[in-house]
Parts: structure tokens; sequence; C-alpha cells
């Protein structure tokens, strides 16, 4: 059986017939093609598939289809603006916080749905906010480093 | 996931009612934390599924300092942990709820869904027994309130009947409560407990609660008794760890040993006594 869900997906219009048996997830990357949105574990472990569902960051994979009707998601593709990348995104060029990649997107959503409810987190606080993203490569540092950059702009009154 | 079909109730008759016609062919999702996972391996494979998250005020917290608090089943962790009224009244319960999953699972699981599942380590387990909280249970013919310690029955096990739906969790009001929560895991962040627990000292009552030892959370009622109107001494403390550890009957699994299991039963009854000394 099919379901037709309205939703927004980086505040554009969607509207989709879908199975119950498909994930956020599923409907972002094959349905949308909007592959920035990793999946990894596809059980909630690991967090490369972080989108954010009406303010909060959740894992795509544990969501289904049919539960997305009204519901307003910000994925990776959404945060640059005007072909710029956002603050986050910058920093975590600027202080190359990746290797290969993979657990990017998400760690960038998990960090900008931090930033958003709390401007001025402390080391421990962005710790525990990335806490359910795991990235085999980097050893953490740089992007808690990008984290506290960017809200160290914040915090400076800058933006 | 194979194919099945996906009601959203828009009131909690109509959830009971998908119950009822559906019965075993059918699961009760909310947060969907868990669920999703046993879908996606396999571990059910019902043919409809019933989202009770659209039935309206099943998201409510409330507190009274006369009635005490009540936890809609559609509460999500992070909703229960970051309650201001919950963190002033239960701060253990707070503690409990924030110490599950990571923030991306805890914005979508729920207290109401932890105690379902019957988890023996569900970490808002031990702060509802020692709370003496109860289930509200929808069914077929109304209400029913049931105490927490009689609702989960074994390994994954409860007695909800195949026509109910839950609604809220009531926890009561509690003067003079202090408690500690302690969640004991491989690492210190998202992950299963290896032991949890929460001490209550009500007054000149104490409550002892245990996760992971035993097939449900359990009351170590024997310990509590020892402990009840006494005042503590370090020799009081030793004893109640070494009788605490006869209460309990841990197993050995992936997270950890029985032997070890049993020794930080002893080491959390005497470092959450000892902070009352
Ligand atoms: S793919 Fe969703 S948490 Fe790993
Ligand atoms: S950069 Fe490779 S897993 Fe994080």
């Amino acid at each position: 059986m099919k379901y037709r869900v309205k939703f927004w997906v980086n505040e554009e219009p969607v509207e989709l017939e879908v199975s119950a048996n498909r994930t956020l997830l599923n409907v972002l990357r094959d349905e949308l093609y909007l592959t920035g949105t990793k999946e990894g574990c596809g059980a909630g472990e690991c967090g490369a598939c972080t989108v954010i569902v009406d303010g909060k960051p959740v894992n795509a994979c544990l969501v289904l289809a049919p539960e997305l009707d009204g519901k307003h998601i910000t994925t990776v593709e959404g945060l640059a603006k005007d072909g710029e990348l956002s603050p986050l995104q910058q920093a975590f060029v600027k202080n190359a916080a990746l290797q290969c990649g993979f657990c990017t997107p998400g760690f960038l959503m998990s960090g900008t749905a931090l930033l958003q409810e709390n401007p001025n987190p402390t080391r421990e606080e962005i710790v525990r906010a990335i806490s359910g993203n795991l990235c085999r490569c980097t050893g953490y540092v740089r992007i808690v480093e990008s984290i506290e950059e960017v809200a160290a702009q914040y915090k400076g009154g800058a933006r | 996931m194979k194919e099945f079909a996906y009601i959203r109730p828009k009131t909690m008759a109509e959830a009971v009612a998908a119950r009822r016609q559906h019965g075993s062919r059918a699961v009760v999702m909310n947060g969907g934390t868990d669920i999703v996972i046993q879908l996606r391996e396999r571990l059910i494979a019902p043919d409809y599924v019933i989202d009770i998250k659209g039935v309206p005020g099943l998201r409510e917290i409330a507190y009274d300092p006369k009635e005490g608090l009540i936890v809609g089943a559609c509460v999500t962790m992070n909703e229960l942990g970051e309650h201001p009224d919950v963190a002033a009244n239960y701060p253990w319960l707070a503690e409990a709820a924030l110490s599950v999953g990571s923030k991306q699972v805890r914005n979508r699981a729920t207290a109401v869904g932890n105690i379902v599942n019957a988890s023996p380590l569900c970490d808002v387990g031990t702060p509802l027994y020692a709370a003496n909280a109860t289930l509200i249970i929808a069914g077929l013919m109304g209400e029913r309130e049931v105490a927490i310690e009689d609702f989960i029955t074994f390994v994954r096990k409860t007695t909800l009947g195949p026509e109910e739906v839950v609604k809220a969790i009531k926890v009561p009001p509690l003067r003079d409560a202090r408690g500690i929560f302690s969640k004991v895991s491989r690492r210190s962040e998202v992950d299963l407990s290896s032991v949890c627990a929460t001490v209550l000292k009500v007054g000149r009552e104490f409550r002892l609660a245990f996760g992971a030892v035993a097939p449900t959370p359990v009351r170590l009622k024997a310990t509590e008794a020892l402990l009840n109107g006494q005042k503590l001494t370090e020799a009081l403390i030793a004893e109640a760890a070494i009788l605490a550890k006869t209460e309990v009957s841990p197993i050995d699994d992936i997270r950890a040993s029985r032997e070890y299991r049993l020794d930080v039963v002893g080491v959390i009854v005497k470092r959450s006594l000892s902070a009352w000394l």
C-alpha cells in the first residue's frame, strides 16, 4: 500500500506516494536523490544518516516514510545558502575536520542542530551532542574544534 | 523490511480498536527506535504497524506537587530528561532518561516505549521501580492502572493485553526524597547498561532498584528492610552491600560477566548510600 505524504525538505515542499516499509533515509536518497545523507549502519548506531526534523536531530534510518507527513526536514544539502557554505561547513573545510568524509554530513547536522539550540556550548556539551556520530578517520579532535570555532564566532556577537 | 500497512489512529479509541481488529498481526509503534530495527532485521514481521504518535494528549508532561508526575506515552527521552519539573523533583529520572542512547535516538525514543519493551536493562526502569510508578493503560473497557512491578513480568514480557495501549506513566509525589541514578557501561556515551540502578531515600525509607541483574528490573526488598528506619553507618552500608548481592541473579552476556555484575551491585549500593552518611 502507498501513502501520500506532504512535507518540506530544505524549505522546498515535497509531495510523494511512499511505501510504509521505506525509511526517511530511503526516501531522501532513492526518491529525492539527496545522497548527502549517508547510510552507515541502518540501525541508529552511527549517526551518518542524521537529519534535522522539526528542529531536532534524528536518525533518518529509524523514521518510517509515512511518518513524514507535515514534517520539516533539513539535510546537509540545505546548509549552504546562495552558493555559500554555512559557517560550520567552512570551519570543517578550514580545519580539515574530515578524511574520507563519509561521516561528515551527519556531524554537520548534529553540530548545526546543537548550535541552533545552544549557540554557546561548552566543550563537554559539544562532545555529548556528537556522541551519536561515529568517525573512523579523524579522531574527532578537529570536528570538536570546528564546532567550537563557530560557537566562538557567535559569542563575539559577530553573527 | 517486509511490506505492512501503516495505521495512524487519531484517538485512543481508534488505537484500541485497531489493536482489537488486528490482534497479533499488528504492533504498536511509538518512537520507533526499537520497532524499526526489529522490522529491518525481520525479528518481527507484522501486517500492521499502529503509530500512536497522532493520538492527541500523549505528548504531555504534567506535574503537580499533590498528584505527582504524568508522562504521556509519546514523551521522548529528551523531553522527559530536559523538563524543568522532572529535573527539579525527580532528577534521577531525568538523568536516567538522558543516559539512553544518543541525542538522535533520545529525540525519538520514548519512556513508555522503553518500559513496554520490558528489556531487563531498560534505563528508565529502575527510577520508576524505585518511585513506585504505575502505568495507565487504555483498553476496550476504559482505563486501568497497574504498578510497574506487576506490569513487567519477564524478559520482554508484560501484562499488556492484546487490546490495550499504554497511555501514560504516573509517578507519585515523593516528599523529602533524595536519589542517585547509576549506570555502569562499557563506554560512557551511547551504550547499553551492564548494570543500572536507582537508590532512593524517602524520609527514613530506602528503596533500591537494579536493572540488568535479573530477568526484569528488581527492587531489593530484603536490603531495603535492613536499612529502613536505620541511621546509616559504614558497618550498616557494608552489610547492605553484601545482602544486596544475594537478591539479584545476573547472567553472563556480551556486556559483562555474572561475577562482574555481582561486584558492581555491591559497589553501587555502597557508593549510593555513602553519599548520605
Ligand atoms: S545509518 Fe542511521 S544511524 Fe547509522
Ligand atoms: S572522516 Fe572518515 S569516518 Fe569520519
